[in-house]
């Protein structure tokens, strides 16, 4: 592959955490015991990341997500073990990162720029976007200690998404907020993610790893668990945690990790979901075309199967649509092939979506392989349609006619009493 | 400093100027001279100086305040003109003693070289040096008369203080993280500096105590203030041997501040 833009190795960090800390010569002087002891927040961290991957860092709190995040920042400096990065590093660890109450917007904006790395030139550049997606100019030449709690936002918004970095190292506190924000922030890292750059991105949300990650780390007490393909590792930290959880929700929870159970002998070895263009992709704008790609090996004889793909909704697995290739008068040749389930305009609202991918015979009574919601996809908005509610666009027509064309009001009631 | 950490600092430069711009506006928001303030401090100070010594001290000139040209500098232009450079380096030391814990909610949220905090304190010191000297230039001018060719050394001597003042600004953020009780204890280091200093006196009032003479020689802000009225307002050479310690002096200082400054600013992020 491609250049590495951070490696770690062998990363060790600790916190001294002191029951009473020496601030003052006093203290110092008095408390003869520092009482603290060392807590290992990193144990040992090996990591590469690619120049152009994305990569998710998951894991339960405390696991050292937000320690690992902060040294690739280099805002820590690990105790043992050594980080190399190559690339301009924009770290989105919150938002409004070095605003100044009694600076004006205009003024933040470029001292959050360049403590963001960003060159004076380039935020001379983009001023006017970040104006724009804030949508407060008339607001920029007074300080921000005037600005309303939502102004702020805006703005530190604004300032977060329009970086253009060279390693980007988000936390996803930065998603905070409502679920605007959260889309447009996704959104961004989604289009910095196409140009080639290289993302590092701390997510609790796993559906978000899963689509926009290609790779993703598993945390786990300071150490690496596990790294990997993002579906994988996802996958089995999901198991896991479902696992623990199981006596409680009888193993039925709906943020479901998925499965892979069937009889054989035909097999799925892989599900892509790709855009119009044949790339792979975890995500889309509602009206794009979308392509399910299922690779199949089947062994020769079994002349009757049939591939059905379903699609659900990720936070509640509600059921949005199925449809198998036997409907449409298919039935997959045997041998190593593919099958393409195209859908040339995508009608999903934003949200994250999950697909099952199943072969089974004709009748649908044996099934021989399924991939049950292990593969995920989110969709954005498509800013050229008005907004609408559900999870569905629907094309519509509305009419409005005054009741005077209509029939009287008192036909209906006749004939009723008939 | 190694070189590695200059050639950081200097990638870092639109930050610095940054930082300094935010020093410097910060400090005059919300009055209502806003940067004026600057030029109308100064102004008010050699007013005040002017009065008190002459209608009250009814103080007379002093010997050493006599320019080549035999024109008598007024001692409250004397006083001011040592008060200007003084206040260049008592305002980026003591102003950039908190520099770091002042910034600690940065420290934590993005990565920039540590050293640019105080570094933009002491460099905004120094812009607010330029309003104190234009005042003070045109103060000369009027009370004392044209400046000659030897304040050409004054770039010098500037850069000599800030060097100084850099020094003492690295060493003390950095202690102040760890030991907060310098911050409090610089205002009255500071204020026993400036009486040790000869601001207020000339040297030449210390001439018959030799052994408190050799004290303030030692001091390295006297061949500073010394040269710096010199080449103002005396129309005199600068200090050079006064000048050429107190050069040496902010090299040990900046030697031993870069050293601590860069053992102990990988923790500042978890300290402050």
């Amino acid at each position: 592959m491609g250049d590495v833009a951070i490696s770690c190795e062998g990363v060790w960090k600790s916190y001294r955490i002191y029951h009473q800390r020496a601030h003052t010569l006093k203290e110092k002087v008095l408390s003869r015991a520092h009482r603290y002891e060392d807590f290992w927040a990193l144990k040992g961290i090996d990591l590469e990341v690619e120049t152009g991957t994305t990569i998710g860092i998951i894991g339960p709190n405390g696991s050292g997500k937000s320690t690992l995040l902060k040294t690739l920042a280099m805002v820590l400096t690990p105790n043992k073990g050594s980080l190399t990065v190559r690339g301009r590093i924009s770290p989105l660890l919150e938002l409004g990162t070095g605003f100044h109450p009694e600076l004006t917007g205009k003024e933040n904006v470029f001292l959050a720029g360049s403590l963001l790395g960003q060159p004076k030139r380039e935020v001379e550049k983009r001023y006017d976007g970040i104006v724009d997606f804030a949508g407060i100019e008339s607001f920029m030449d007074i300080p921000v200690k005037n600005y309303s709690s939502g102004m702020y936002a805006r703005l530190a918004f604004a300032v977060a998404i329009s970086v253009d970095p060279e390693i980007l190292i988000v936390d996803e506190v930065l998603a905070v907020g409502d679920e605007g924000f959260q889309m447009k922030c996704w959104e961004r890292i989604t289009e910095l993610r196409a140009e080639g750059r290289t993302i590092v991105l701390v997510s609790h949300s796993l559906p978000t790893v899963r689509t926009l990650c290609s790779k993703a780390v598993w945390l786990e007490k300071g150490t690496v668990r596990e790294t990997g393909k993002a579906a994988d590792v996802v996958a089995d930290y999901l198991a896991e945690v479902h696992h623990e959880t199981a006596d409680q929700d009888g193993g039925a929870g709906a943020g479901s990790h998925g499965r892979r159970y069937g009889a054989g002998p035909a097999q799925i070895t892989e599900v892509a979901v790709l855009d119009g263009d044949g790339g792979h992709t975890g995500t889309f704008r509602t009206s794009d075309p979308l392509i399910i790609r299922v690779t199949y090996d089947i062994p020769t004889g079994l002349a009757d199967t049939i591939c059905g793909i379903a699609v659900m909704r990720g936070e509640n697995l509600a059921y949005v649509f199925g449809q198998n290739s036997g409907q449409a008068g298919l039935t997959l040749p045997p041998g190593s092939g593919t099958v393409e389930f195209r859908v040339p305009y995508l009608p999903l609202l934003r949200g994250h979506y999950v697909i099952t991918a199943v072969l089974h015979d004709e009748a649908a009574t044996k099934i021989y392989d399924c991939h049950e919601r292990r593969h995920w996809f989110s969709v954005f908005d498509n800013p050229s349609l008005p907004i609408e509610g559900g999870m569905v666009h629907v094309a519509t027509e509305w009419k409005a006619s005054l009741s005077s064309d209509a029939p009287s009001s008192a036909a209906p009631a006749e004939q009723s009493a008939r | 400093m190694t070189i590695a950490g200059v050639e950081e600092l200097f990638r870092a430069r639109e930050l610095t100027a940054n930082l300094v711009r935010r020093d410097l506006k910060v400090r005059h928001r919300g009055t209502f001279l806003g940067m004026l303030w600057s030029l109308t401090t100064p102004l008010l100070f050699v007013g005040l100086y002017w009065f008190i010594f002459t209608f009250i001290f009814q103080a007379g000139d002093i010997p050493e305040a006599t320019r080549t040209d035999g024109t008598v500098v007024p001692f409250a232009l004397y006083f001011f003109g040592g008060l200007v450079i003084w206040n260049l380096f008592a305002t980026a030391v003591g102003g950039s003693t908190g520099s770091v814990i002042g910034s600690g909610y940065l420290l934590g949220k993005v990565y920039f070289p540590r050293a640019i905090l105080p570094l933009s304190t002491v460099l905004s010191s120094v812009v607010t040096f330029g309003f104190e000297l234009a005042v003070l230039v045109v103060a000369t001018l009027v009370f004392a008369g044209l400046p000659g060719l030897h304040i050409l050394w004054l770039p010098l001597i500037v850069v000599v203080v800030t060097l100084l003042a850099f020094g003492l600004a690295l060493i003390l953020s950095s202690v102040t993280v760890f030991l907060r009780d310098v911050a409090h204890f610089i205002g009255v280091f500071l204020q026993l500096w400036f009486w040790g200093t000869p601001i207020i006196y000339s040297l030449s009032l210390m001439a018959k105590r030799p052994g408190l003479l050799t004290l303030l020689k030692l001091n390295p802000m006297t061949g500073i203030v010394v040269s710096f009225r010199n080449v103002v307002l005396l129309n005199r050479p600068p200090d050079f041997k006064l000048l050429g310690y107190d050069f040496l002096v902010a090299l040990v200082c900046l030697a031993v501040g870069t050293k601590l400054f860069g053992r102990w600013q990988r923790q500042f992020a978890e300290i402050v």
